[in-house]
């Protein structure tokens, strides 16, 4: 190795070294280096809400709402996922407060 | 062998390069521990607490994020930190202390228009392994997973219809279940064209199991859960669903929908669905932010999580 090369190899080095800092990104596995959150998603537009209201159900349901023994308990015909026991209670939210 | 004599062109020993190295490595970790974007962690202490499945956090992306502080201030008595890093502006908003949800305005070009939303964040152990089974599953990667100080590792994804999340390894463990006060996010819903399909994959990814919901309008409801507790649910878009985005909903739990309502339009927000009486026979309403960003609101009583029959 002569001496030319032995200079451009350090040149380079350095280079990389400040070249990773100052990208300011992430690698597979790394841990953020602190440049700002990468993680804002825009969507497409297309939010719209027509048809909603009565008979809309949206929210959680109560614990055991139309189990066991509701005609749709098992799941929709050919369903692609696989439905839970029809003998299992419809979960609901957690009842505990915090504190208690 | 000095820096001299080897600046002057004799060939460096190994001592000297290795120096040379060495220095080249500090000098770009002293670069690293200039400013820094440190998110705050999940959960304080932190514990070994796990619900993979369970929404555990939530961001808003929005191109005006003091509008949008001032909005969620005054609508929920959310406080909030500011963490400006680079080109990059991100608040942690807090209701009583406890962190609820991040406000993020990212750098956009000019007269770039974008729906402002919330991304929902759900609970994994392994982003990797996930990000393996979304893709195997027909989801998409939309932000390869990235690893933030104290807060953990998380990507974002949007499902087989197109509907985004992101699911986040927290490096504090995931809250508990508690059932949420008034002004905390207490449900959310995937807004789709194909629940069915929609429901296999999430139960693919995240081992949901999977309920399907009697519904009164014939359209189909189904219901993720785990740890026999409801974690979402999965919803027909209805009639016109070629014309809308499939995508995740979040539902802020509040004393009276109505009243809530009202004071998302005295704030400069729209009320996209009136309060309507739901399945568990509270109130539901879906409103947006000044920005248009939408989320949802949601009575419920002690009342609402006994055992109730249809």
């Amino acid at each position: 190795m002569n001496a030319r090369s032995t200079r451009g190899l350090v040149i380079a080095v350095f280079a990389a070294a400040a070249g990773c800092v100052a990208g300011g990104g992430y690698d597979e596995g790394g841990v953020d280096v602190g440049v700002g959150y990468g993680v804002g998603f825009y969507e497409p537009y297309g939010y719209e809400y027509g048809g909603w209201g009565p008979g809309y159900g949206v929210g959680p349901p109560r614990r055991g709402f139309g189990r066991p023994g509701h005609p749709d308990a098992r799941g929709a015909p050919h369903a692609s996922y696989r439905p839970a026991p029809s003998s299992r209670s419809m979960p609901s939210l957690p009842t505990r407060s915090r504190g208690r | 062998m000095t820096g001299k004599h080897f600046f002057n062109g004799a060939i460096p020993t190994r001592a000297s390069l290795g120096l040379l190295l060495g220095l080249a490595i500090m000098a770009g970790a002293a670069a690293a521990a200039g400013p820094s974007f440190v998110l705050p962690p999940l959960v304080q202490p932190a514990s070994a607490e796990r619900h993979t499945g369970k929404v555990i956090w939530a961001d808003l992306v929005t191109p005006d994020i003091v509008a949008a502080k001032r909005f969620y201030g005054s609508l929920f008595g959310w406080s909030f930190n500011d963490i400006h890093v680079g080109d990059s502006d991100y608040s942690v908003a807090r209701l009583d202390g406890r962190p609820v949800g991040g406000l993020y305005q990212p750098h956009t070009g000019a007269g770039e228009q974008r729906q402002p939303a919330w991304l929902t964040f759900i609970s994994v152990r392994d982003v990797a392994a996930a990000e393996r089974a979304i893709v195997a599953h027909g989801g998409k990667v939309l932000s390869r997973p990235k690893s933030y100080a104290d807060r953990g590792r998380q990507a974002v994804f949007a499902d087989p219809q197109g509907a985004v999340f992101a699911v986040l390894q927290s490096s504090s463990g995931d809250p508990q279940d508690f059932l949420a006060v008034p002004g905390e996010w207490i449900w959310s819903s995937v807004l789709t064209r194909d629940p069915d399909t929609d429901a296999a994959f999430y139960q693919n990814v995240f081992g949901y199991d999977v309920f399907d919901i009697p519904s009164d309008d014939g359209s189909q409801h189904v219901l993720l859960s785990t740890d026999d507790y409801a974690r979402a649910s999965l919803n027909k878009l209805p009639a016109d669903a070629a014309k809308r985005h499939p995508h995740w909903l979040n539902f802020v739990r509040v004393e009276s929908a109505t009243d809530t309502a009202a004071k998302v339009e005295a704030l400069g927000g729209r009320v996209l669905v009136k309060p309507f009486t739901d399945r568990h026979g509270g109130l539901v309403a879906v409103v947006a932010d000044p920005a248009g960003a939408p989320f949802g609101l949601l009575e419920w009583t002690e009342t609402d999580s006994k055992e109730g029959a249809k």
